[in-house]
């Protein structure tokens, strides 16, 4: 309570300092891009001025290959065509209307909009619930050749092969075109920059790392990369534009599979998932691609793909962070004391104030309601005939021998998609063949059986991703406090997390790994809690605190558990009821005495009793 | 008509013998060959140097599978490997690797187009149609193909082990199989291959440093609709395959060149099992 009127008081100093740390790094890369770009025109021949342009605004497009591909894990072979989109906007628009001040924001505009409409295409066939990484990699690859022929096909209106050349465009000098393409480019640079240091740029990482469980914490992964998407086809379709009006040309290589990999090459060698890495990568590569290609044309391609094989093998995180490795390293040297590593900021723990609690209520009905669930693979049939119910308040523990079914049960209420047949009620709440974060988002919050965390972030990332459905994580900054249920952060002080807030989960132990996995999953709000032994490789210790834990929260906060457990000791000590399964179907349904005092769930442990005979 | 269901006919089995490589790889190691597209160019010059040294064009067959499977070699042990905890970086590697191939290709031969000697000409007739001889060889070849992979995963133990590495590479680990040589065996044939599909098309393509890419999309579309499947590989080529003969012919060739691509995709976005048994 203390801490709650504390954040009353300061909350100006608080604003304030968020701001200055999540805008400084920004303004310090719009200021040295801007310096750089400023004096480029002063210093270089107009030859390396021309090519610079250029290599400018691919960098531009490299830029959103590396958010895609480097942030979010979505390699992509296709954002040439976005950059095309833009470009071919302008070509025909000025060919075949005319280049006026009314018809250039016009092309600009149409560029955007089939850009957008391309990659929403995109998004619906490669991002959706199941899809995997290669599949959506193939589709990306599909796009480019897809375009590239359209283009083809379009005959006298999109200049077939040769392109569109001669048409009208603004009127500027070749210096305005250099400070116009620096300045899109480093304007976009601050502007990611700020995206993925923001709380919302963990949302990104988290579904490279996880994506499953980003899913079972209700975000809608395809939608968040669906929307990152959409945002690059912008950027890449307003380089284009630019191009287009600086080349006064634009053929159909611009929308190519080759262009297209060739941006995948440029951010892996600059450095995937730096943002400046890709961007220098563009400029160097293609600016030496432009000076040697004319002499050495195979040879250059050659040593590119060979030392493009070397990074991906050897130096997978690319050549920046080599670099800047080693000259943090030498730094350290002469100047001791600096450790080379960024400061993390920790942010402060808070109470969720109970008027903002926005966990579904607590129905009348019980909270969890499950009836004819069926699962089958084919002809097998792992469970079948499943009915029970659960009310607010009980800790109903789920028994069985290896195989009886009692994972796939928690799987066949966290996910619609995938029970064969039956009905899951949550609350009231049909589930039907709702995607998990849907489930999440009715009131249910599972826990897996292997602690499933997100390594590369700090605990306090993780926990904050959990609140991410309450919670819009900022755009553009990192708050500083974070607002967790009280049921969560019971949790996280108990277990010592509390302490270990700017620590990457990786390097807890076990025991806390499973207590942050637990307090991301209390950080839902759930009504129902299903927890797929969460004390497996824990010591004496450590499970005695989580039994306590748990029957804390479900006797205070009145929270459904279902727990999957082998240790029937344990079970004894926190369950009100036990469900016992064996071989797909629901066995007994009783009191903890009724339970342990049956011979039949005995002999079911020994191995003497075989369904078929006894039904 | 009868040209028509020729053309289909013909068309899957190019699309079959250019797949059935990439599809044992993505089999066994769950990741795409992007520098199989290299290896079909690859074939393709095994069959101009049959045809420079004067040497019997169906010679370029085995030619064209030594070249592949040492390319292959070459590359699963340079990026595949490496890379196995990796298999996105894998399959970039692999586009890497692919991209040096061309190169080298491109520098010793040049980056212009040439042909090869056909190892048949002339036509046949076919029911009062008169048919190219080579086309319909080639649906020999795939079939004789189809066949002996087959035996060789049915009927052999590299082929049991093979079909047990693709089923649960954990386990089959852990029942003895050398799970890397299988790997390394199935990474080389698949190349080889390539090799042999690259001399296939030279009649019906030209001979380039990227001749390649083109097939590859489509191969790699085919393989994404039929998962491991050998049996399943040849009803896709058939179904999609002749969706490109048909929307060709009646609609336009360039589209024609589109089809397979993306009714794939939206196959696999409706179906993601594709034409796969669920």
């Amino acid at each position: 309570m203390l801490e709650n009127t504390e954040t009353v008081t300061r909350p100006k100093a608080r604003a304030s300092g968020e701001t200055w740390r999540a805008l400084a790094p920004a303004i310090a890369i719009a200021l040295v891009g801007a310096a750089v770009i400023g004096i480029g025109p002063y210093v270089l021949d107009s030859y390396s001025l021309s090519v610079l342009t250029r290599s400018l605004l691919y960098a531009a497009v490299a830029l959103t290959v590396d958010l895609l591909w480097g942030y979010m894990g979505i390699l992509t072979f296709g954002q040439s065509a976005f950059f095309a989109a833009g470009a071919y906007a302008a070509g025909l628009i000025f060919s075949h209307v005319g280049f006026s001040p009314a018809t250039a924001p016009l092309a600009l505009v149409g560029g955007v909009v089939v850009a957008l409409v391309l990659a929403g295409i995109v998004g619906w066939l490669a991002f959706w619930h199941g899809a995997t990484n290669l599949y959506a990699s193939v589709i990306t690859l599909v796009l480019p050749i897809v375009c590239t022929q359209l283009i083809f096909s379009g005959g006298n209106f999109t200049g077939s092969s040769s392109g569109l050349s001669g048409f009208e465009s603004f009127d500027l000098s070749m210096e305005a075109w250099f400070w116009l393409s620096g300045s899109f480019l480093t304007a976009i640079t601050a502007m990611a920059w700020l995206l993925v240091n923001s709380d919302a740029g963990r949302v990104l990482v988290a579904i490279r790392e996880n994506e499953q469980r980003c899913q079972y914490l209700g975000i809608d992964t395809p939608r968040v990369k669906t929307l990152i998407f959409l945002l690059c086809a912008v950027i890449g379709a307003i380089a284009g534009y630019i191009f287009a009006g600086y080349a006064m040309v634009v053929s159909p290589e611009l929308a190519g599979f080759v262009f297209g990999t060739e941006l995948v090459i440029w951010t892996a060698l600059g450095g995937r998932a730096t943002l400046i890495g890709p961007v220098l990568g563009t400029l160097l590569v293609d600016y030496e691609s432009a000076q040697l290609s004319g002499d050495y044309p195979f040879v250059w391609k050659l040593i590119i793909g060979s030392a493009f094989v070397l990074v991906i093998v050897a130096f997978p995180r690319g050549l920046l962070p080599l670099v800047s490795g080693a000259a943090s390293r030498i730094g350290r040297h002469v100047l001791p004391g600096g450790t080379g590593e960024r400061a993390v900021s920790v942010p402060r723990l808070l109470a969720l104030p109970v008027s903002d609690a926005q966990g579904t209520e607590a129905g009348s009905g019980p909270a969890l309601k499950v009836s004819g669930v069926r699962k089958s693979f084919g002809s097998l049939t792992v469970l079948d005939g499943i009915d029970f119910r659960a009310h607010a308040g009980e800790l109903v523990s789920l028994v069985g021998p290896n195989g009886a079914g009692k994972t796939t049960l928690m799987r066949c209420i966290a996910d619609g998609t995938e029970r064969t047949s039956g009905e899951v009620v949550v609350n009231g709440h049909d589930l039907g063949r709702a995607t998990p974060e849907r489930c999440v988002a009715l009131g249910v919050g599972r826990k897996f059986q292997t602690a499933n965390v997100f390594d590369t972030l700090t605990v306090a990332e993780c926990l904050r991703l959990a609140r991410s459905r309450h919670e819009r994580p900022s755009l553009w900054r990192r708050r500083d406090v974070l607002h967790l249920p009280e049921a969560s952060l019971h949790v996280v002080r108990v277990t010592g997390l509390a302490s270990r807030l700017g620590e990457e989960a990786r390097l807890l132990s076990h025991g806390l790994k499973q207590a942050l996995e637990l307090a991301m999953v209390l950080a839902l709000e759930p009504r129902v809690v299903l927890l797929d032994e969460p004390t497996a490789g824990l010591t004496k210790a450590e499970r005695t605190q989580i039994g306590s834990i748990l029957t804390d929260i479900v006797r205070t906060r009145g929270l459904c558990v279902l727990l999957v457990e082998h240790d029937l000791g344990f079970v004894r000590e926190i369950s009100s009821r036990v469900i016992v399964l064996h071989q797909g179907r629901i066995l007994l349904d009783g009191s903890v005495d009724d339970v342990v005092s049956s011979e039949l769930v005995a002999s079911v442990y020994t191995g003497a009793v075989n369904l078929e005979h006894t039904a | 008509m009868v040209a028509q269901f020729l053309d289909i006919i013909t068309t899957a089995a190019f699309l079959y013998v250019v797949s059935s490589g990439l599809l044992l790889v993505f089999g066994v190691m769950k990741i795409i060959n992007f520098a199989h597209g290299a290896m079909l160019t690859l074939g393709g010059y095994a069959a101009l140097l049959c045809t420079k040294a004067g040497l019997n064009p169906w010679l370029g067959l085995p030619l064209a599978a030594l070249i592949g499977g040492l390319a292959g070699i070459l590359v699963e042990r340079l990026a595949v490997r490496p890379l196995y905890a990796r298999p996105l970086d894998a399959i970039l590697a692999t586009w890497g690797l692919g991209i040096v191939i061309g190169q080298l290709i491109t520098l010793y031969f040049g980056r212009g187009v040439q042909f090869a000697e056909a190892p048949l000409t002339g036509t046949v007739n076919v029911l009062g149609e008169s048919y190219s001889i080579y086309r319909l060889s080639v649906v020999a070849v795939a079939a004789a193909l189809g066949g002996v992979l087959t035996l060789i995963l049915r009927g052999t133990r590299l082929g049991l082990e093979t079909r047990a590495v693709i089923m649960n590479e954990d386990l089959a680990r852990g029942l003895g199989i050398n799970s890397r040589l299988v790997r390394f065996l199935t990474f080389t044939l698949g190349s080889a291959l390539a090799g042999i599909a690259g001399m296939l098309i030279t009649p019906i393509s030209s001979i380039d440093p990227n001749m390649g890419v083109p097939w590859l999309v489509n191969a790699f579309m085919l393989v994404l609709v039929s998962g491991h499947s050998l049996t399943t590989l040849v009803v896709s080529c058939l179904v999609l395959g002749g969706a490109q003969v048909l929307v060709s012919a009646y609609v336009n060739p360039i589209l024609g060149g589109l089809t397979i691509a993306v009714l794939a995709a939206i196959i696999l976005r409706i179906r993601p099992e594709g034409f796969a048994r669920a």
